[in-house]
């Protein structure tokens, strides 16, 4: 705690504005670092097994560690059938990300620039998909796609999109409020076609909100179950189904762990990626980008776009 | 309609909102119709259509039972998830020291999937998880965390990730204009309890409201939880629904299809409550 009473970073330290005063620091630090502590294991600590059997050959009752350590449920997943999923998932997220992305960017400008009138109920049917269970949408079309014979792939992507949308549509909502539709009026004054205006004055400024946007959106299509079983009948194999299918056996805790594994590396290397474009890119154009606490490292972005999955 | 009518803002933005709102409305009424359809007989997967009600007759008395579990567990984790993720919140706002290590901590659920998360919470509460192993009980003598009588391991895992959410959600809704507020009741004599009553508490309620909704309604739709750390009687309506769904035998999928609707429902009338609260504290701000 001994940057008490150092404004360096207003609005990390909201509360604490008159902390020196009214209590010692010591105190503040010693609970301050007990409950980050224990935020820290109510986060961590539910994913401990999982890492642990990753790195187990044998773990029995009652060890709390595994008896011999090794890389058995790794060698298991190392087949085509797991990449072939994998593909199968990356593809599904890329897909469901670009549509949710495009359809998202586009619909987020007529809100957060107020260009319609009537706002609240394109709102309400943007934000449907959040009230609505992704298992019952599928139900219901499951009959129609097979009647009409679109590809289950493609079913499951268009659906998947939809459940993406209402997150991209606010992400851009938000973004485009925070960018003054004059700049784009005044590339046009200046002689720019209104497709130069979008792609060389208002897209750039949106890089953020379209990472973010297109982050959460892969994720809806990369970690979905339940629309992929339905749709897909079963044929449709990706790696969550594999994971669901390693965990609901016993025995298999080892594979079940590799795969899990394998299924958080994308989005977490997706993520870091992210924050240190955003982060480098956003300098300069936090502002009319949309970050609110302008504190210059896109931190108000990320935690909104983040906040959002 | 004349010739610069076109470009006019609102045509221009409904233009632009157009492919969003046919991809949502188009797939949202196809599914909704359909599944009424499956529902009354109209579209059987086999067989003649005819209208009929006993789809109806059959998981009606479940309905209720199932309703009130998935309510049961919805409404847990969302009071979990609110309560754990509004103090993370207060915690990351206020803690200079540790607030970096922390903000990276709070995004440890967001690229987990649902399922792996369910995955290891039941490989940690299990009679044989890695809990008991530290707490060294005999497996009989462990609570029945996952599966039984208390769906615990459900809204835990449910909480877990999405206290995540709502962390990060109230946030970035109070770092924005939090800390002016905060500072003038400082200065006019506010205690720190006082601040977090009448400054933070109002100012994050939309947030928290908002968020909750959001939570509530994921967790009422949510399959593969439930599935995995959920008991075999009474099942969540979505369990039920797919259980029937995938049933061999094909005269099971209106059930399904009821079950389904049911879910709807359930879902669209939370969030329909949810409306004038979160407009309430709206307002209130």
């Amino acid at each position: 705690m001994s940057r008490v009473g150092v404004r360096t970073r207003p609005t990390v330290d909201a509360l604490g504005a008159s902390r020196s005063r009214s209590q010692p620091s010591g105190r503040v630090g010693h609970v301050g670092r007990g409950l980050t502590a224990l935020v820290a294991l109510w986060f961590v600590l539910p994913l401990v097994p999982i890492l642990l059997w990753a790195l187990a050959d044998q773990w029995n009752y009652p060890g709390v560690l595994p008896q011999r350590f090794g890389i058995r449920g790794w060698g298991a997943v190392a087949n085509t059938d797991t990449l072939l999923a994998l593909g199968r998932s990356a593809a599904l997220g890329t897909g469901v990300a670009i549509v949710a992305t495009v359809a998202g960017a586009a619909a987020g400008r007529a809100i957060g620039w107020r260009l319609v009138r009537r706002r609240g109920l394109l709102g309400v049917v943007l934000l449907a998909p959040v009230a609505l269970p992704p298992f019952a949408v599928a139900m219901g079309l499951t009959p129609v796609l097979l009647r009409a014979r679109v590809p289950e792939t493609l079913g499951v992507a268009v659906v998947l999109s939809v459940f993406a949308l209402p997150y991209t549509c606010y992400v851009f909502a938000a973004a485009y409020a925070g960018i003054d539709p004059a700049l784009e009026d005044q590339a046009r004054l200046l002689g720019a076609t209104p497709r130069q205006a979008l792609l060389r004055v208002t897209l750039p400024t949106l890089r953020p909100a379209i990472a973010a946007a297109a982050f959460l959106a892969f994720l809806v299509g990369w970690s979905d179950y339940i629309v992929t079983l339905v749709i897909g009948g079963g044929q449709l194999v990706t790696l969550p189904l594999l994971i669901a299918a390693a965990a609901s056996g016993s025995g298999n805790e080892p594979v079940l762990a590799a795969l899990s594994v394998v299924s958080v590396l994308p989005p977490v290397l997706a993520l870091l990626i992210g924050r240190r474009l955003v982060g480098r890119r956003a300098r300069g154009s936090l502002r009319a980008s949309g970050d609110g606490d302008g504190d210059g490292d896109g931190d108000g972005y990320q935690l909104r776009s983040q906040a959002l999955s | 309609m004349r010739g610069r009518t076109s470009t006019r803002p609102s045509h221009r933005g409904a233009r632009s909102a157009l492919p969003a709102v046919l991809l949502v409305v188009v797939v949202v009424v196809t599914a909704l119709v359909a599944l009424v359809l499956t529902a009354t007989g109209l579209m059987p997967l086999v067989g003649r259509p005819h209208l009929r009600s006993d789809a109806f007759a059959a998981v009606a008395p479940d309905l209720l039972v199932q309703a009130r579990e998935s309510l049961l567990v919805g409404v847990a984790a969302t009071v979990v998830a609110v309560a754990v993720g509004f103090a993370v919140a207060l915690l990351l706002l206020t803690t200079r020291s540790g607030s970096r290590a922390l903000s990276v901590v709070v995004t440890v659920p967001i690229p987990v999937a649902h399922l792996v998360g369910a995955a290891s919470f039941a490989l940690l509460l299990t009679g044989s998880g890695l809990a008991n192993r530290l707490f060294g009980s005999p497996p009989d003598q462990w609570p029945s965390l996952v599966g039984g009588p208390w769906p615990v391991a459900a809204v835990l895992a449910f909480a877990w990730k999405e206290s995540a959410f709502v962390a990060l959600v109230v946030t970035a809704t109070l770092a924005e204009n939090l800390t002016d507020y905060s500072e003038a009741a400082a200065l006019l004599g506010a205690s720190r309890f006082a601040r977090v009553r009448h400054v933070v508490l109002p100012l994050s309620a939309p947030a928290l409201i908002g968020a909750g909704t959001i939570v509530l309604l994921y967790t009422l739709g949510n399959y593969e939880v439930m599935w995995l750390l959920g008991r075999a009687y009474p099942e969540t309506l979505p369990v039920a629904a797919n259980r029937l769904f995938g049933s061999i035998d094909l005269t099971s999928r209106p059930g399904a299809a009821v079950t389904a609707l049911a879910t709807t429902g359930l879902a669209l009338a939370a969030a329909a409550a949810a409306v004038p609260l979160v407009r309430r504290a709206g307002m209130a701000r």
